[in-house]
């Protein structure tokens, strides 16, 4: 799942869902591990971001962003890739950007892959790495005494990797079992079918894993993996995303002495544009386990772009009319109890994506009631206005939300990174607010009218629930 | 080593009420001043669990507890209460694990005033209403009907190991019961339970970050203002006598193979040899990590699965997250050893792979350069386990739990410095074994596996590229290496069965 706009409340963060909603985070948000957080700040300039950020972009492209902040001599380092499966384009080789995300652990000829393990195990560092959509993230959580080793040692990968064939092909085997440990999830089983259905020709229409055909013929792709990382592992499309204990003058000069050399050459990718959606897309899915019925609906919605009030009122449409204080929770969750939670996603995504709204129905008989029931919201939602004070106790609650999330280092980074991959920058974090204040009952109101059944693809999972 | 204040800020306000690395304790508190954190962290650990479930009645901890959080309270509806916390960006929420029940929440301390009186409520005055009651429980049977047998084979696989190593105790079943459990539960149940259990006796506030005095005075008053008395504790339960090797193959259509493995042991944070085995066992298997050497092994040179790790203490939601959870202490806990999702085919070996290699460990012990990467890894490591006051209280509150003076982090970064090999491989001798394993796996092919578990068959494996002669000959004797598990020793359970009672 693409992530969510900055700030945007962790959907079931409180009781509301539990641990099913937990676990639809868990299978589609990322494959690796996401950071989460929670905690605060003062407001220095009258601006949202607390922390001073310095940005500078090397001669080749390298973007380096920096954030120093109190950390008790702990540092983020975060490698953000502006590649994941979307820039999948070539039939054939879905889940490949994944893939190599693994690959990128498998060494150098100055770093063999069980000396870089040793190093960054040697120092401690909280390690790892996902992809995703629109990125693919390489993350570390160092003490400040490391950094400039951790500099060299991801310098030195992103330039200079190397792996034979034989470890390609056992890295493949590695993808596999990823893929096997989620498949049995109702949720990834949806997640799969809704894209595969909502999107023709855009390669949003699969998974950050791919599809199973294509994992399988992983093995054979090592050629395509060194073209992959000729094309996409370019500073021209890397940004680096430290925040913590640092001094940024020294990080600076660092970055130039151990990235400087590094040629650009991205090469963008060329990715088919998606064309209108003009009728509704319906699809039951099959799903070989039990469950209680899933329902998932997707709205076609236009690319992120911080300063498009359309896309930020989009993104309160969704908290007002699915969220856990919204009339239809109150309804279906806690009156008549006919769903286990219901909840609403506004993907902030580099090209055109999705909105999701995403049910679990306890009585597989209401099924049909619940799709009405929101159906029926969404044209209230487009014909009334929704109140002042919700509105504005929404908007407060995603600045306050926003900020309680940047108490640690790597918390801050995590919750940057999607909104650096996706814009290229860290600029937008304040346009998104500067717009969100900006954004009126009339604009969700025109948000909602949006919501079209043309525009929009309805799975539902019908699991033989005992 | 990491450059730190001799301190960490975040306890530098307690050096003259603790002593440094530790939190403030009172006979019922547990406090941690953090002047400069903008936010108020909570935790407040109630000592009851699901070991306390009646017979009969198991989920009703987890029930009781969830409705303290997902529940109206005598002032408020449950949409009420969601109402009023929306603005203020807060929460509360509940654990519920086997010995302990934690009610958490973190708030801007501007918002305490409105917040306090919320988080009071939901524990001194839950209404248990009637429809509250229908809709937690209904998510629990869910739970334990569709999303644990269906949903994650790998919790599945787990859960069934405990299921198998404490079968006929308290300790057995799901923190969420099983499904017959809940669904005899009644909401007088669920009174009583409170009423027995969430008492002023059995309760320990856990307040940490930028609060102040008098938000320590509202808690103290409202836990007066909880009945006294205590029940008596429930002794640690006594897991099934384990000589040599057993199996329980849990049968699911279509599944991969998960495979969980281990055996209790007697040895718990705070105890002597615990620090020591911490290190063995990290060099093992630390969670989710490449410097696990089961990773290594399983993993790395062979491209069996997602990852294999080794644990001396519960490590509920180990596919979700990477840092351990606290509030999980168990008086009784196991060395488990958890095998990814692979292919049924490859189970056997990757089994075999595990044992053997633990068996080397507890045959050899570690060597000098494994021990002293092992220590320099953790000496920076444990530093991620808490790095926000919500976790650190979190880690307070746990050393309440197993009595421990100071602070469990702090101790062993301490210890860490003059520990030996020696004392390592003594614990490992005295703590870890591989003859008298409990192993569960969930599979598509429990039949075939049974019988191939129970014959000792040689288990060959191919690879799609070449291998390293050195891998291939340690293949061959993986693939022949005996686990001696009789077929009388090896039960299957279809999954549609497992915690139905």
């Amino acid at each position: 799942m693409a992530g969510r706009a900055p700030g945007r409340p962790t959907p079931g963060g409180r009781a509301a869902g539990g641990p099913m909603i937990k676990i639809v985070l868990a299978v589609l948000c990322v494959l690796g591990v996401a950071g989460a957080g929670v905690a605060l700040a003062g407001d220095p300039a009258g601006k949202v971001f607390p922390y001073p950020v310095r940005v500078e972009t090397l001669d080749n492209g390298l973007q380096l962003i920096l954030i120093p902040m109190p950390s008790e001599g702990l540092v983020a380092y975060w490698s953000i890739v502006r590649t994941g499966s979307r820039d999948e384009y070539e039939p054939g080789h879905t889940g490949f950007a994944h893939f190599f995300e693994h690959m990128m652990f498998r060494g150098t000829e100055r770093h063999p892959a069980d000396e870089y393990n040793r190093l960054i195990t040697r120092m401690g560092a909280d390690a790892n790495a996902y992809t995703t959509d629109d990125l693919t993230a390489y993350h570390l959580g160092i003490a400040k005494e490391d950094l400039e080793t951790v500099m060299e040692l991801e310098a030195d990968r992103f330039q200079h990797l190397s792996y034979d064939e034989s470890a390609f092909k056992t890295e493949a085997g590695a993808v596999y079992g990823e893929y096997r440990k989620s498949k049995m999830s109702p949720f990834f089983s949806i997640y799969e079918a809704v894209r595969e259905t909502a999107f023709d020709r855009h390669t949003y229409g699969h998974t950050t894993m791919g599809f199973v055909e294509d994992i399988k013929a992983m093995p054979t792709m090592y050629d395509y993996s060194r073209r992959f990382f000729e094309r996409y592992y370019r500073p021209d499309n890397v940004v680096l995303l430290i925040a913590g204990d640092i001094e940024p003058d020294r990080v600076v000069e660092l970055a130039r002495r151990y990235y400087g050399d590094w040629k650009p050459g991205y090469v963008p990718p060329e990715i088919p544009p998606e064309p209108e959606q003009t009728r509704e897309r319906r699809i039951d899915v099959p799903y070989q386990g039990r469950s209680l019925p899933i329902i998932w609906i997707a709205y076609k919605n236009d690319r992120f772009r911080p300063d498009d009030r359309n896309w930020v009122a989009s993104d309160l449409l969704a908290s007002l009319a699915f969220g856990e204080t919204s009339d239809l929770h109150k309804e279906l969750v806690l009156d008549k109890q006919w769903v286990e939670f219901i909840e609403a996603e506004v993907n902030v995504n580099r090209d055109p994506g999705l909105i999701d709204i995403i049910s679990r129905v306890k009585d597989p008989e209401k099924v049909d009631a619940v799709l009405e029931r929101i159906d029926s919201t969404i044209a209230r939602f487009q014909k009334e206005l929704v109140s002042e004070k919700r509105l504005a106790d929404l908007k407060s609650r995603l600045r306050y939300r926003f900020l309680m999330g940047l108490d640690t280092p790597d918390h801050v980074a995590a919750s940057l990174a999607r909104i650096v991959a996706v814009t290229g920058g860290i600029e937008a974090v304040e346009t998104y607010y500067t717009t969100l204040e900006q954004v009126t009952r009339e604009d969700v109101r025109q948000a909602a009218l949006r919501l079209t059944p043309q525009r929009r693809t309805v799975a539902v999972l019908r699991g033989k629930s005992e | 080593m990491i450059r730190r204040p001799a301190c960490p800020l975040v306890v530098l306000s307690l050096l003259v009420a603790a002593g440094c690395g530790g939190s403030e304790r009172m006979d019922d508190m547990v406090l941690l001043p953090v002047p400069e954190d903008p936010t108020v962290s909570f935790d407040l650990w109630f000592a009851v669990g699901s070991l306390d479930d009646p017979p009969g009645k198991e989920g009703l901890a987890y029930v009781t507890g969830q409705l303290l959080a997902q529940g109206a309270t005598a002032n408020n509806s449950y949409e009420e209460i969601l109402e009023k916390l929306y603005p203020l960006a807060a929460s509360y929420d509940v654990r519920v694990d086997k010995e302990m029940t934690t009610l958490t929440g973190r708030v801007h301390r501007d918002k305490l005033d409105e917040y306090l009186p919320l988080l009071v409520d939901a524990f001194l005055r839950p209404a248990f209403r009637e429809d509250d009651f229908e809709r937690v429980r209904s998510d629990a049977l869910n739970y334990v009907r569709n999303t644990l047998r269906y949903a994650s084979d790998e919790e599945l696989g787990k859960a069934a190991l405990w299921l198998d190593v404490f079968e006929g105790t308290g300790y057995a079943h799901p923190v969420q019961g099983t499904v017959a459990g809940l669904e005899a539960i009644s909401l007088d149940d669920v009174k009583r339970f409170y009423a027995e259990h969430f008492t002023r006796d059995n309760l320990v506030i856990g307040v940490g970050g930028g609060y102040d005095d008098a938000v320590v005075e509202r808690l103290r008053e409202a836990r007066a203002s909880l009945p006294a008395g205590r029940p008596a504790a429930r002794p640690a339960p006594e897991p099934r006598p384990l000589e040599g090797r057993r199996v329980l193959l849990v049968s699911k259509p279509g599944a991969d193979a998960s495979i969980s493995f281990g055996f209790p042991i007697d040895v718990r944070r705070g105890d002597p040899d615990f620090y020591a085995l911490w290190v063995a066992n990290s060099w093992l298997g630390e969670h989710r990590n490449s410097s696990s050497h089961l990773y290594q092994v399983i993993r790395e040179a062979r491209g069996l699965n997602y990852g294999d790790y080794s644990y001396i203490e519960a490590f509920p939601e180990g596919g979700q997250r990477t840092m351990p959870p606290t509030n999980v202490g168990r008086r009784q806990q196991l060395f488990e050893v958890w095998i990814r999702t692979l292919p049924n085919e490859q189970a056997h070996f990757a089994l075999r792979a595990a044992v053997r290699e633990l068996a080397h460990l507890v045959d050899h012990g570690l060597t000098e350069e494994q021990f002293e990467l092992t220590r320099s890894f953790l000496s920076k490591y444990v530093l991620h386990f808490a790095d926000t006051t919500a976790a650190r209280l979190g880690y307070a509150i746990d050393d309440r739990f197993y009595g421990i003076e100071g602070s469990h982090l702090e101790n062993f970064r301490r210890r860490l410095a003059d520990l030996t090999l020696e004392e390592v491989n003594a614990a490992i001798r005295r703590h870890l074994q591989y003859r008298n394993l409990d192993i569960a796996i969930v599979t598509g092919d429990a039949e075939r596996l049974a019988e191939a578990l129970a014959s000792d068959a040689p288990s060959p494996i191919s690879y799609a590229a070449p291998k390293p002669p050195e891998i291939l000959a340690e293949d061959e004797e993986i693939a022949t290496y005996p686990l001696k598990i009789p077929r009388d020793r090896i039960r299957i359970v279809p999954v549609t069965e497992i915690f139905e009672r």
